[in-house]
């Protein structure tokens, strides 16, 4: 068994290095293809991430008036909680909103010295609404806008709606594109495997000819065919695991900017994920190598 | 060894390529069949060697009906049927010991049994100091030899020459006439396929005379015939 074993990686490796050149234009249409999928996985990785983070932004704001007490406001905010549409409130007292002021315009030195002139704190007690999910958030603002209560001073509602649905559609489309690109990269690679073992059956023809005439097994015969077409896929999948990590690196400090003050780490989402993603791929692409190389062999290496 | 019985071949369903042979080659025996091209006598010998299937008929080699195998089977029929060929169908990039033990490699034999076989084979063919030799760098003669010790690693019962001498001027295509001879003395059962009138008739051995895709004449001690 090992000695058969040897022997069809002998051949496998002479059929790849006899036909060098049809052998690297195989695996570079195979590494485009795993490219294209991996940057859409990519690119899907990063969508979710700017959904999430624009959802994290639905916040509704209720500004209290300076004269609520503060068991009216606590007494609101029970109020709230219980609607089933609210994930939390969180009550932001006037001292909390003025320090939290002055931290955001400490560079800012006319706005503090405005803030001193005034003499007083200037700011609202406030209750920061977030919704159970971003689907309810319009119902909510519905419900808040006819919320009756008199130490209500005003109501700001950031709807997000709108972005989250131009993610969504900016998602769909790249999604969309992108499965164009995976099916045309996926039958290119299909017609190019089956044409390189096509090639590879004609330069052994005589090999061939003469293994059926000295009574070699059928599995002898095809078996170094499918072997290279699995070498084929496992050196694509190795390059594109190489050569993927530091296209990752090179795209998370843009990630970081992009999406500042939110944990984005698409190199951590494609380790922690690497058997999910490399794995199945691997398998994938053996399979429809391994499909269309036994295609090829079928028709031209007659056993 | 081989029986024969009512086997037609279509490639062109008006024009059969064998049409209703019938033979009966006993073991041990040295049987020409000759004819003019295209009278059926490499289909003859595809069908011997599972190559091809038979349209209607019946084949027995050895204790195989050969009609009835599958094709997992076809590998180790061909393993008791050496074949050889006008055009030596050797490996040009292999040595001669290379060569035949491609063979053997192949049919997933042992590296010590191979050690063992190709000397003992290249020995029998006159090839013992030239298995280290290129097929161009050795004669058609030698060639032939090299090719017939390839078809007799397996020790086959039968061996099959298909125009053998078809390549080689009359001294080397006398000596291969010799070294199948030689062969059978063994006890191999040899079918020569042939049109090579003066070896036919000097053989004086069984000859089978096929036209048309029919056996017109089968003669113990017979000559060749021309039509």
């Amino acid at each position: 068994m090992f000695l058969f074993l040897f022997r069809i990686l002998k051949l496998s490796f002479q059929d790849i290095f006899r036909n060098i050149w049809l052998s690297i234009v195989t695996v570079t249409i195979l590494i485009l293809a795993l490219f294209s999928i991996n940057s859409l996985i990519t690119v899907q990785v990063i969508s979710q991430n700017a959904i999430e983070a624009v959802k994290e932004k639905i916040d509704i704001n209720l500004y209290l008036t300076n004269t609520a007490s503060e068991e009216q406001i606590l007494s609101l905010k029970s109020q709230l909680e219980e609607l089933e549409q609210v994930k939390n409130v969180n009550y932001i007292s006037k001292q909390e909103a003025l320090l939290s002021f002055r931290e955001k315009n400490e560079k800012n030195p006319e706005i503090i010295q405005a803030l001193r002139e005034l003499g007083k704190n200037p700011l609202s007690p406030t209750l920061v609404i977030m919704p159970s999910s971003s689907e309810q958030a319009p119902e909510l603002i519905n419900i808040l806008r006819g919320y009756q209560s008199n130490i209500i001073e005003s109501r700001d509602f950031t709807d997000n709606s709108i972005i989250l649905e131009k993610i969504n559609n900016i998602t769909d489309k790249v999604n969309q594109v992108g499965m164009v690109i995976i099916i045309v990269f996926v039958v290119t690679s299909l017609i190019v495997v089956y044409n390189s073992i096509r090639v590879a059956i004609y330069t052994h023809r005589r090999e061939i000819n003469i293994m059926r005439l000295v009574g070699a097994s059928g599995s002898f015969i095809y078996m170094p065919f499918i072997v290279s077409a699995i070498i084929y896929s496992i050196f694509s999948m190795g390059v594109i695991v190489a050569a993927f990590y530091p296209f990752l690196s090179l795209l998370q400090p843009y990630l970081e900017v992009f999406f500042v003050g939110y944990n984005i780490d698409i190199i951590g989402y494609f380790f922690s994920n690497f058997w999910q993603i490399f794995g199945l791929e691997l398998l994938l692409v053996i399979l429809v190598n391994v499909l269309a190389s036994l295609v090829a062999v079928r028709r031209y290496a007659k056993i | 060894m081989i029986k024969i019985f009512d086997i037609s071949k279509y490639y062109n369903p008006k024009f059969p390529v064998l049409d209703n042979v019938s033979l009966h080659i006993r073991p041990g025996e040295f049987v020409s069949i000759v004819g003019q091209s295209g009278t059926g006598k490499t289909t003859l010998v595809k069908i011997l060697t599972g190559e091809e299937r038979v349209d209607s008929g019946k084949v027995i080699v050895g204790e195989w009906d050969i009609t009835k195998l599958s094709r997992n089977q076809i590998p180790y029929l061909r393993r008791q049927i050496g074949v050889i060929f006008q055009d030596f169908k050797l490996l040009p990039k292999k040595t001669l010991s290379e060569n035949i033990a491609f063979a053997l490699q192949v049919c997933s034999q042992s590296p010590a049994k191979i050690k063992k076989i190709v000397p003992s084979v290249l020995s029998i063919v006159g090839l013992e100091d030239k298995g280290h030799r290129y097929p161009n760098e050795v004669s058609g003669g030698e060639q032939q030899r090299a090719a017939i010790a390839r078809s007799l690693v397996h020790q086959p019962k039968i061996l099959l020459a298909d125009e053998p001498t078809g390549n080689l001027d009359s001294i080397n295509a006398n000596e291969i006439i010799e070294l199948l001879q030689k062969i059978n003395n063994f006890g191999t059962t040899v079918v020569l396929v042939t049109h090579n009138r003066e070896i036919v008739n000097r053989l004086r051995k069984r000859v089978i005379t096929m036209d048309e895709g029919r056996i017109i004449s089968d003669q113990e001690q017979g000559k060749y015939i021309i039509r």
